[in-house]
């Protein structure tokens, strides 16, 4: 049904307007990435503002798309993703609107700018590139992170960990947490909307009584590498970013099922302004080349069809992660609220 | 007290040496006379000398009079009353903590009312700060005027790994400056702030290239800086401490250009 709603929508000539026919030919044929190739050269000038993320990494792409588009020209106002999200709510209330594009590192970020009704609709032959359960009307996720429990292959085998998230706390296995993490509080909001305010906060409770703290998820995962605690709760990046660096680090990733524990967020892009130059900028993010930059460069999750997920991960189609609106976990502030009362923040 | 003019040539070309790779952020109030350095050199020397004076009176008064009547609390009052203050800040932070460090080692002398020989060296130690950051914002100045200094900015983030490392230094200045100054809650909070908001964001690239590095890292910003600035050692100790984690830096940084220069590319 996904499919075919697809190629209708791309038989309708005003979605494709921006799109050269080979372009529109590619996409018919595959549904996933395009070549940077197939795309129309960007002219004209954008404001994006960019929520901080991959250590320069997000740098290097938009550096590539000016370099490779001379008649384009990027405005970047940089800062903390919620901040800037804040920043566009207050701009738009104040009647006025800077940014034309905001990419922000987590998706709760993009669910309050399209909460406020500013992000404007995205074509369908832009959203179809994207796996099922990514695709939005109003706003792309660009590359993904799965919540993973990284463990001591020392201590333990794949086997012994649970493959529920709410039935760690009774493992008896010591566990490493970074509650003060944001990637951390995204998973319990995740929690919150999956299994309900009263068994999240008696998961934190039991939680609290068996985790140790630490104030990052690297370091969360250094942890159970050198054996401190036998698991951890982290993104899955930090564990293969310290396995390229360390191949014989003793830690693996492990997955529970079906829960927030396997949560995949994203970060993700949105068009403030109207026009083909916004929409035609993102297209540059979903092509094959940038997933695959970022890929290998960045350990992130390609959700574009058809590129390969970075190395040591096994494939999103063998993980089950939740079904979840991403914007949903722009919803914070009960988390924050419920951690602290349960005193784990 | 005898001013060391002998000193600060010294003091002069030691600044020049490591001038060219500080250039703060500032944060809080500060006036933008910090953008027209050369046009305040006057109103800057003035200054030096006046709060040179002023604590000269107090070690004066202490000499002839006791330690209640110098009010060494006044020490902070005549340092934050000059716009110096702020020129140094942005300029050149370590500096900044050396002065705070002689303030405080003239007051806690006169507090604990050593011989007055013991307060002069406090006092020699804090103009030899106050002069080496005279000659450091004059070098400024002139970097400034050159336009070779960025304006001094409250809000722009680094945008590569390599300047974050940078900016990651600046900010351990800072938190032996707030150290110096007797703010240990901000100086922790410095810490704390710093390894969240810019280091965690490029250790996850450093690890790739040495995982030893990083975890001794880790354990410099959440162990062992935290615990030398609650453990209310001395400001050396702290300083000792920053000095050790900038070294590490700057491997870091070596690393990083070296696997920058070698990442394939986009398109």
């Amino acid at each position: 049904m996904q499919r075919r709603t697809f190629i209708q929508a791309l038989a309708g000539a005003s979605l494709l307007g921006s799109l050269p026919l080979a372009a529109s030919r590619a996409l018919a044929a595959t549904a996933g990435a395009l070549s940077v190739d197939d795309l129309p050269p960007l002219k004209g000038e954008l404001t994006l503002y960019l929520g901080r993320g991959e250590g320069g990494l997000y740098e290097n792409v938009l550096q590539a798309i000016q370099k490779r588009n001379p008649d384009f020209t990027l405005n970047i106002r940089r800062g903390v993703t919620a901040a800037l999200a804040n920043t566009i709510v207050a701009e738009a209330k104040a009647g006025v609107r800077r940014a034309d594009v905001f990419w922000a590192v987590d998706s709760g970020a993009i669910g309050l700018v399209n909460d406020a009704g500013l992000a404007r609709k995205l074509p369908a032959d832009l959203t179809g590139q994207l796996k099922e359960g990514f695709r939005y009307d109003n706003w792309s996720p660009v590359t993904g992170r799965i919540r993973t429990l990284p463990y001591n292959t020392g201590k333990l085998s794949a086997d012994q960990i649970p493959d529920s998230v709410m039935a760690l706390p009774d493992s008896g296995l010591s566990i490493g947490w970074a509650p003060a993490y944001a990637s951390f509080q995204s998973f319990v909001t995740a929690m919150r909307l999956l299994e309900g305010e009263k068994a999240t906060g008696e998961w934190l409770k039991a939680m609290n009584k068996r985790g140790k703290n630490y104030a990052g998820e690297l370091g969360v995962v250094m942890a159970v590498e050198r054996g401190e605690v036998d698991v951890g709760f982290a993104n899955h990046y930090y564990t293969l970013r310290l396995k390229a660096g360390k191949p014989d680090a003793k830690v693996d990733l492990a997955f529970t099922k079906n829960d927030a524990g396997c949560l995949v967020n994203a970060s993700g892009i949105l068009a403030l302004s109207e026009g083909e130059l916004p929409v035609n900028f993102i297209r540059y993010l979903l092509t094959r080349e940038v997933q695959s930059y970022l890929a290998s460069e960045a350990y992130e999750i390609p959700l574009v069809g058809g590129v390969a997920p970075p190395e040591g991960l096994p494939s999103l189609a063998t993980i089950s992660p939740p079904k979840m609106d991403l914007t949903r976990l722009a919803d914070l502030r009960p988390t924050l609220d419920l951690m602290r009362s349960v005193g784990v923040l | 007290m005898k001013v060391l003019l002998r000193n600060c040539h010294k003091a002069l070309l030691t600044a020049s040496l490591m001038l060219a790779a500080v250039q703060a952020s500032a944060n809080g109030a500060i006036g933008e006379h910090v953008n027209h350095l050369q046009d305040n050199l006057g109103e800057y020397t003035e200054e030096v000398n006046w709060v040179i004076g002023k604590i000269d009176t107090m070690v004066d008064t202490y000499e002839a009079k006791g330690a209640k009547a110098a009010e060494s609390a006044q020490v902070i009052e005549i340092w934050e009353a000059v716009d110096f203050h702020a020129a140094i800040e942005t300029n050149y932070v370590p500096v900044y903590a050396s002065i705070w460090q002689g303030l405080y080692g003239v007051k806690e002398a006169i507090d604990a009312e050593k011989p007055v020989e013991d307060v002069w060296a406090e006092q020699e130690k804090l103009e030899q700060s106050l002069w080496q950051a005279l000659g450091a914002v004059k070098l400024a100045a002139q970097y400034q005027q050159r336009g070779l200094l960025d304006e001094i900015k409250t809000t722009a983030g680094p945008t590569t790994p390599i300047a974050t490392l940078d900016e990651v230094k600046q900010r351990l200045d800072r938190v032996v400056a707030k150290y110096a100054e007797q703010l240990s809650e901000e100086a922790t909070s410095i810490v704390h702030d710093t390894y969240l908001n810019l280091f965690e964001g490029v250790e996850g690239a450093l690890i790739e290239q040495d995982a030893k590095l990083v975890e001794e890292l880790e354990k410099d910003f959440n162990v062992t800086l935290p615990k030398a600035i609650s453990g209310k050692g001395s400001v050396d100790d702290v300083r000792g401490v920053v000095s050790d984690m900038q070294a590490k830096l700057d491997r870091a940084k070596e690393l990083l250009k070296k696997a920058e220069s070698e990442r394939k590319d986009v398109f």
